[in-house]
């Protein structure tokens, strides 16, 4: 087949918008040259997530953008939603732990107590002092556990791989402790109504102090690695400032409204456990950025580290639970009781009708509340300061969408 | 406080409610019609701090709660207003922001329906997924009991 009488046809000539109309094009032209200085800009949505390596859970966040600017982001949440407020409704108040764990996954014991407290407010069971030493004991090293994570996490949001990792092997220790007291490393079940699951195994006391010895050194490690850091301290200061009229609007807690300056923590407010005989400190902010939350959760673990030596020492003798009969049930009526979780005031609120199930349980999640303020907090700045922003909340999904 | 003393914060603003002291604390019992009037008087009063919001079904309406604390003098108050199945309610978002979220959460999970609020969006479930908190919405599906 030949087809060398085939001519080739020439491009054809492309109408240049507001350009002068010519009839006859300069020879070897399309089209005549014009500017692009009327160029026309639109807002662009930008979707991030549904997954994204620290958002600790599957977060989905739609974000407005004018070039590099954030005009407006909303959440959209509900990925790990498991209707655990309704599976409560079906479980006798033994097992709603195990509903709980996966709540805030990060700091399990704290969602458990809550739920114990509230129980235990409700049918006025006298708790033994030892379980409520536990509990504390167990809430501070996971309060640490949990910090660690969101310190790590917050780094590599930053733009900071490597202290990831040295978080995650410094974990790794707090976690082999919290499995020996309790036989899961995140997933416990072990708080329960009237007391803890089981007595502290022995020896266990001297595996926490080995860890405490060296726990402050790595904080030191790493609080220089980061903190210390110029290039991270620009990233955090006076970026995503609220104020603590913004924070309390949203109904921010934790860290995240004490870096605003409010002084409110549950410890403090309406003591529970072991708190009210424990010497601590509550690391305030005063500007609301970043930078504040980043230094007040470093405060909260040495804080917590300080504790955890308190309740070690002081670690009452005797009954680790109160006498419960097989099947609870608990009187009807309601009742509401918070602890300070990592993540701020962490309620449970227990509505009964006298069966062996909750009638209705609310889990007061703080994250919920923290997240609500993205849009406020994320408009106007810029899109790489909106991960930072979000990260510095420390939000955990697993509570949010329960 | 004693739900007395809500009360009068409420009875000042012309909102007339039931003040009750329960397990839980100072509850005060009112109309659906009169929240947003109850809510800002007791903001006014001092209660700056929004807790939670949440809807109950007692089996024959919606039963909605409104937890508010006074950040200063640490006094919770509960506001509770009975929804009917079929109701609407009114949003609070303007006098406290953290209403949005729970609100929509309350609106997808009780199948009520929200006015006044700036985005009346489902929260948590996607669309056609029935009331789950209803008490009428069973835990199990049928087949999940059959192979139980």
């Amino acid at each position: 087949m030949s087809d060398e009488s085939v001519a080739p046809t020439p491009a054809p000539a492309i109408p240049a918008e507001g350009a002068s109309p010519m009839e006859v094009l300069p020879r070897g032209l399309r089209r005549v040259p014009h500017g692009l200085d009327e160029l026309a800009t639109e807002h662009l949505i930008l979707n991030m997530g549904p997954q994204h390596p620290s958002t600790h859970g599957v977060l989905h966040v739609l974000l407005e953008l004018d070039g590099e600017e954030v005009q407006a982001a909303e959440a959209s949440v509900g990925y790990l939603h498991r209707g655990i407020e309704k599976l409560a409704e079906s479980r006798k108040y033994h097992q709603v732990g195990t509903l709980l764990d996966r709540a805030d996954y990060l700091s399990g014991f704290h969602t458990e107590t809550a739920f114990a407290l509230t129980v235990e407010k409700l049918g006025e069971i006298e708790v033994p002092e030892k379980a409520s030493w536990i509990r504390s004991l167990l809430m501070e090293l996971n309060r640490i556990a949990s910090h660690v994570v969101w310190i790590g996490t917050f780094g590599m949001d930053a733009g900071a791989m490597a202290p990831f990792l040295y978080m995650m092997r410094d974990r790794e220790a707090l976690l082999d402790i919290l499995e020996s007291i309790s036989g899961g490393r995140m997933m416990f079940n072990y708080v329960r109504p009237g007391g803890v699951f089981d007595d502290l195994p022995a020896g266990v006391d001297d595996k926490i102090r080995t860890w405490l010895a060296t726990f402050g050194t790595y904080l030191d490690e790493w609080d220089a690695l980061l903190g210390g850091n110029e290039i991270f301290q620009i990233r955090l200061k006076n970026v995503g400032v609220i104020s603590a009229e913004t924070a309390l609007a949203f109904g921010l807690t934790g860290a995240s409204l004490r870096g605003s300056g409010v002084d409110f923590d549950v410890r403090r407010a309406a003591p529970y456990c072991a708190y009210p005989e424990l010497d601590f400190e509550v690391p305030l902010g005063e500007r609301g950025d970043c930078w504040n939350r980043y230094v007040i959760r470093v405060g909260e673990m040495r804080q917590a580290a300080r504790m955890i030596r308190q309740l070690v020492d002081g670690m009452p003798e005797g009954e680790f639970k109160a006498k419960m009969p097989r099947v609870y049930k608990a009187p009807a009526g309601e009742a509401y009781a918070s602890v300070e979780s990592p993540r701020g005031e962490l309620g449970v609120h227990l509505i009964s009708d006298g069966g062996p199930t909750p009638y209705r349980m609310r889990l007061r999640a703080p994250s919920y509340y923290n997240l609500s303020i993205i849009d406020e907090a994320l408009a106007g700045g810029l899109i790489a300061d909106a991960v930072v922003i979000m990260a510095s909340l420390d939000i955990v999904l697993g509570e949010i969408d329960r | 406080m004693p739900a007395s003393t809500g009360a009068e914060v409420l009875r000042a603003a012309g909102v007339s409610c039931e003040g009750a002291d329960t397990t839980l604390g100072a509850v005060l019992l009112l109309s659906a019609d009169h929240i947003v009037e109850a809510v800002a008087a007791l903001n006014e009063a001092g209660y700056d701090q929004f807790i939670d919001l949440f809807g109950t079904d007692t089996g024959q309406a919606v039963e909605v709660t409104y937890h508010l604390r006074a950040l200063n003098k640490l006094e919770d108050v509960y506001l509770k207003c009975h929804v009917p199945y079929d109701g609407e309610l009114r949003s609070v978002w303007a006098v406290y922001p953290a209403a949005l979220y729970p609100e929509r959460e309350v609106a997808e999970l009780l199948g009520l329906s929200l006015s006044g609020h700036p985005n009346p969006k489902r929260l948590l479930t996607t669309d056609g997924t029935p009331p789950l908190l209803r008490k009428s919405v069973a835990i199990r599906t049928a087949e999940e009991v059959q192979y139980s």
